[in-house]
């Protein structure tokens, strides 16, 4: 009785110190903001979803910490004309479960993307893509529809290579249970909002991750993600506010590591409503009145770099020697009375909340600047929810606080939608002769060309300023002192086949 | 001795004057106190506030309370994170709490008692009616339908004042249905209807005077409980939003930051808490001076 | 007897079918899904495609006549967000929320019972004093601010449990007590009720007339009478942390239904709201309709209320 009784004692003991989780040497543990919303790429949406399928999945091309598609299951890539690729597959890749990658995987991968059937969410970066032939086991040619210079980055996005034979045998519901692919990791478990459990794949091509488990852990609140890195719980932590990171620099088994990020934020002009926003004057007096650098230093602890166009370094057509707009809201007055509102007039202003970092902070900044030179501002902060209908929806009165990631690490990923044309949900401004040049840019192969058509493009867009550009986001990751070789990226994904304990 | 049954109305107005009048003198006084103070603060908010509430400056963030080290006199109860003076922002958040515990209460009330009155004195089919009514919104969780309502209507003062009461009033429908029901078999009711009184007069001279109290009651009680209430929903980004500072917002703000500025959200979360501890306890006074067994007691 | 089981089955049956409809009414009013799902960059006419594809662009009125004979049959359709079966989903969640609430009840029941008989007994004391006061505190101290505070004295302070997340037994403590403040209080102040209104009952002055010993009064009459009150508070309150685990589950990212609503509610998820809100409420409909048959059946002063 007794001895039984001590047994019991000793398993709740173990038990207790097991359970206090601290992650092991063997073990590194991440603690994002947000849940994967499903095991299948095609109903992936957002950079959180991707951060599980890079993991477990490879594709033909993939971003480099400079946003430049490098290849990865490609070896190399030709371009046979203006709208025929071919791409030379790596040999010896094998699947996790030992299958060899072949071009039919390719080609039924990317086919699925394209799938109306399929109705993958990213799809709609794919649909330049006419057709994907199989050449030989380790050729493969695409075709698109018009020229197309962006085709790799796309091929960066989402393009996850899937097993083509498993998949369709266990039909696609089946197999995501239990996905297989070609990356540094395999998949071992998933508990949704719970956590999901990789393993490492000893047989990757790019050689074996240097440590055993990787777990992802969704933890929406910042104080208790804080808290797991505190505890030890946790090596990597992300979204993390900037009045935290004092603190955190200060705490002896913590790293912060700042990263540039491709994300912008700026101030939609909705210049389809009243008339002062149709007149350049005016939306140029809006970005004179915002004191950048002071958002920057006091409301983001110094996160974020004034940003001119909207787009940044990582984004191809980037040009660099364009400065952003400075603080003048002298001229912005006379900007103003030039333009016959010498008086200023109302704008409605909404922003969301809990959105981007610090928004409705940073918004109401923005909107007592404006208030500054005479740009009476009634201000609304909303619910993300409600806010995207109404974006999407152009419903959007006057103005509208926002932030744009960086998908393509392309100019046309966000010029496209924003000034592309008309009908696109998120245009508030456009051209004919914009439109037409952006259509250009978007289809001209050759590189120097595009990019001095961007770099005109970019001034043109400075110019008629057809939004309030504000900054460019600096992303902080915090890590424990013990990880090592993790190296944060601009586009948020996070990576762990060259890290260690 | 004339009662609370007398059929003489002129009588038991008077008697109930002389009550009033002793009850006032009788309340206590600390929780008394503090909800008259919570009525000047939110008056007077602009005169008696130091700082203006939205003013950032950074070199003033999060400076620590003014008895701790590197506290300072012009920010009392310290600064939040933009360098926004804590007191002020307590101060003008006050503004929002009367109104949202105040108006959420009267509009539950008044919904919930007009319900449960009709259930309790109809009986039959309506009863029925009501009262299934009341389960089904009983028995939905009443966060996630609160939530569910703003998202669609969008978070103004008003619209959270709607959801609250939405999702409120029937804490009042059940125990004002029973009172009602108790009432409309009394003998001065029956007096009414055979002297020939309409039905919905009789709701409202006979009936709603006498559970008039148990309202009161509820009422006081449920003031904290709407602030709290609101302070959820802040927390879940549907409260009142900026740059309108509320109590709840203020403690939702500053919940990221409780390990190195506890003072962002704790003097807020004090705040809260000392006016539902005072909303509860005249509320137990209340029912305490108005229960009959009471008078028996003392 | 029987004839009272009947009707309130058959109220219960009206109750929840009140609730579909209802449901179903709020969530359509919350907006657009389409907007959320899509990337930013999608087109018009993906726009236009996935709306057809879940079935929105039907007048209402259809829309909830397809729903409601969806869900008679067990049917609660599938996740706009996940594209997985919406009832396999909260099935799967809801033994979490469970247990939480489970752990949370007992919790309050342990606090708040003693509490409340020993403020009752020492009516007028500073002892009732004192605990009715840390009743009434439980009750306003926002219960988010309680949650984190835990966490950062507990877990990060002290290192006893984990600061968030399922794993280890002990993962179930800080939650369980942030949802138990706020019903361990309420519970406490009924609980003090109840047993003071047994206390100046007949029987109990009549029974310390004979000269029973207090002690014996207390627990073999007072207590056990006013358990039954006691017990339908408790299975109220068990229905109610079912629905209200929301915010805990959010701060201590916990995985239940709490979490898989809030989830759905800012992705307008319209059928993972509509089924967690109708299976939580269903839940509470059957508790309160079992513990009103065992009132009935055990107290025979109860009569229809």
């Amino acid at each position: 009785m007794k001895k039984g009784f001590l047994v019991v004692l000793v398993g709740m003991a173990l038990l207790f110190a097991c359970s206090l989780g601290y992650a092991s040497k063997d073990e590194v543990v991440v603690c994002q903001g947000a849940e994967v919303n499903s095991l299948d790429p095609a109903r992936h949406n957002s950079v959180t979803d991707e951060n599980y399928a890079v993991q477990v999945f490879d594709s033909l091309y993939f971003f480099d910490a400079n946003g430049i598609p490098q290849p990865r299951l490609a070896l190399s890539h030709k371009v046979i004309n203006d709208t025929t690729w071919e791409f030379k597959l790596r040999k010896g890749v094998k699947f996790h479960d030992g299958t060899v990658l072949t071009a039919k995987d390719v080609k039924f991968s990317i086919d699925r993307m394209i799938d109306p059937q399929v109705k993958a969410l990213f799809g709609t970066f794919y649909s330049t893509i006419k057709e994907v032939t199989v050449v030989d086991d380790y050729t493969v040619r695409i075709i698109t529809k018009s020229p197309d210079p962006i085709l790799l980055n796309r091929l960066s996005l989402s393009g996850w290579i899937l097993p083509a034979d498993l998949v369709q045998k266990q039909g696609a519901e089946t197999f995501f249970q239990k996905p297989i692919g070609t990356g540094p990791f395999k998949f071992v478990s998933w508990s949704r909002n719970d956590r999901m459990i990789l393993e490492a794949n000893q047989n990757y091509w790019g050689g074996a991750p240097k440590f055993k488990r990787l777990v992802i852990r969704p933890v929406p609140e910042i104080a208790a993600r804080v808290a797991e890195l505190q505890t030890g719980n946790a090596d990597v932590i992300s979204s993390v506010p900037p009045f935290l990171l004092g603190k955190l620099k200060e705490m002896p088994n913590v790293t912060v590591q700042p990263v540039l990020s491709g994300r912008t934020i700026f101030v939609y002009i909705n210049t389809y409503g009243q008339d002062a926003l149709k007149n350049k004057k005016v939306r140029q007096a809006l970005n004179y009145a915002i004191d950048r650098k002071s958002i920057i230093d006091s409301i983001l602890s110094g996160a974020g770099v004034p940003n001119a166009v909207a787009i940044t370094k990582y984004h191809f057509g980037f040009d660099p020697t364009l400065k952003p707009y400075t603080y003048d809201p002298a001229k912005a007055k006379k900007l103003l009375a030039e333009a016959g509102y010498p008086n200023g007039f109302k704008v409605e202003f909404l922003s969301p909340s809990g959105r981007y970092v610090m928004d409705k902070e940073i918004a109401e900044a923005v909107a007592k600047m404006l208030n500054a030179i005479g740009v009476q501002t009634e201000f609304k902060v909303m619910e993300w929810g409600t806010l995207v209908q109404i974006y999407s929806g152009k419903k959007l009165k006057d103005l509208g606080f926002i932030g744009w990631g960086n998908t393509l690490s392309d100019a046309d990923g966000t010029y496209g939608p924003y000034f592309g044309s008309a009908e696109s949900p998120f245009s508030y401004y456009t051209t004919p002769a914009l439109a037409d040049k952006l259509n250009k840019a978007r289809t001209t192969m050759d590189k120097k060309k595009r990019l001095a058509m961007y770099k005109q493009i970019q001034a043109e867009i400075f110019d008629e300023a057809p939004l309030i550009f504000l900054y460019q986001q600096v992303d902080n990751y915090v890590t424990s002192k013990e990880l090592k070789g993790f190296q944060a990226r601009g586009d948020e994904f996070l990576l762990f086949y060259k890290v260690s304990k | 001795m004339a009662g609370k049954n007398s059929t003489d109305n002129e009588t038991r107005k008077a008697e109930q004057k002389i009550k009033f009048r002793m009850l006032i003198r009788r309340i206590p006084k600390i929780p008394a106190a503090i909800i008259l103070l919570l009525f000047i603060s939110s008056v007077s908010a602009q005169w008696i506030a130091p700082h203006d509430p939205t003013a950032q400056t950074l070199l003033d963030a999060l400076k620590p309370p003014v008895w701790l080290k590197g506290g300072s006199a012009s920010y009392i109860l310290g600064t939040d994170a933009l360098g926004r003076d804590v007191l002020s922002r307590i101060i003008y958040g006050s503004r929002v709490s009367v109104i949202v515990g105040f108006a959420g209460v009267l509009l539950s009330a008044f919904v919930g008692t007009l319900l449960g009155m009709i259930a309790g004195y109809s009986g039959g089919k309506i009863d029925s009616v009501i009262m299934r009514f009341t389960d089904m919104m009983l028995s939905m969780p009443y966060i996630l339908i609160a939530m569910a309502i703003i998202a669609a209507i969008g978070p103004s003062l008003t619209n959270i004042i709607i959801a609250l009461a939405l999702c409120n009033w029937v804490g009042y429908t059940r125990i004002i249905r029973f009172e009602s029901m108790k009432l409309s078999t009394a003998e001065f009711v029956d007096m009414a209807v055979i002297s020939g009184s309409g039905r919905f007069r009789n709701l409202f001279v006979h009936i709603l005077p006498n559970v008039l109290n148990t309202v009161l009651v509820l009422a006081t009680l449920d003031v904290g409980k709407m602030i709290i209430f609101e302070a959820a929903l802040s927390f879940l980004g549907l409260g009142v939003q900026p740059p309108t500072v509320t109590w709840g917002g203020l403690c939702a703000d500053g919940r990221s930051n409780l390990s190195f500025g506890w003072w962002i959200a704790t003097f807020p979360g004090i705040a809260i808490v000392m006016t539902c501890l005072a909303g509860n306890l005249i509320g137990d006074w209340l029912r305490d001076e108005l229960d009959p067994r009471h008078q028996l007691r003392t | 007897m029987g004839l009272y089981i009947v009707r309130r089955l058959w109220h219960s049956v009206i109750v929840v079918f009140g609730v579909i409809v209802i449901t179903f009414l709020i969530a359509r009013v919350m907006g657009d899904p389409v907007a959320l799902l899509l990337p930013p960059d999608a087109s018009k006419e993906q726009r236009i495609a996935m709306t057809h594809e879940l079935g929105l662009d039907k007048p209402l009125y259809v829309q909830l006549a397809v729903y409601v004979g969806q869900v008679v049959r067990g049917d609660f359709g599938k996740s706009f967000r996940y594209n997985q079966p919406v009832l396999r989903l909260v099935l799967e969640k809801f033994p979490a929320t469970l247990y939480l609430t489970i752990v949370a009840t007992i919790i309050s029941i342990m606090i708040s019972l003693p509490l409340g008989v020993i403020s009752a007994v020492r009516r007028g004391t500073i002892t009732d004093r004192i605990g009715m006061g840390l009743a009434v505190l439980g009750q306003s101290i926002p219960n988010f601010w309680a949650g984190i505070m835990l966490i950062l004295l507990f877990a990060v302070k002290f290192r006893l449990f984990p600061p968030s997340g399922y794993a280890g037994w002990n993962a179930v403590i800080l939650p369980a007590f942030t949802l138990a403040l706020f019903f361990a209080a309420a519970t406490a102040r009924l609980t003090r009720s109840n047993v003071l209104d047994e206390l100046d009952a007949d029987y109990v002055r009549y029974a310390r007339l004979k000269g029973v010993p207090e002690r014996t009064v207390l627990l073999r009459h007072v207590i056990r009478n006013a358990f039954i009150s006691i017990l339908n508070m408790v299975a109220l309150q068990f229905g109610l942390l079912l629905g209200g685990a929301v915010i805990t589950e959010f701060i201590f990212s916990w995985p239940g239904i709490g979490r898989l609503s809030i989830d759905a509610i800012y992705g307008r998820d319209f059928p993972v709201v509509q089924a967690t809100v109708i299976i939580t409420a269903s839940c509470f409909i059957l508790i309160n309709l079992f513990v009103d048959v065992v009132y009935m059946a055990t107290d025979p002063r109860v009569k229809r209320g």
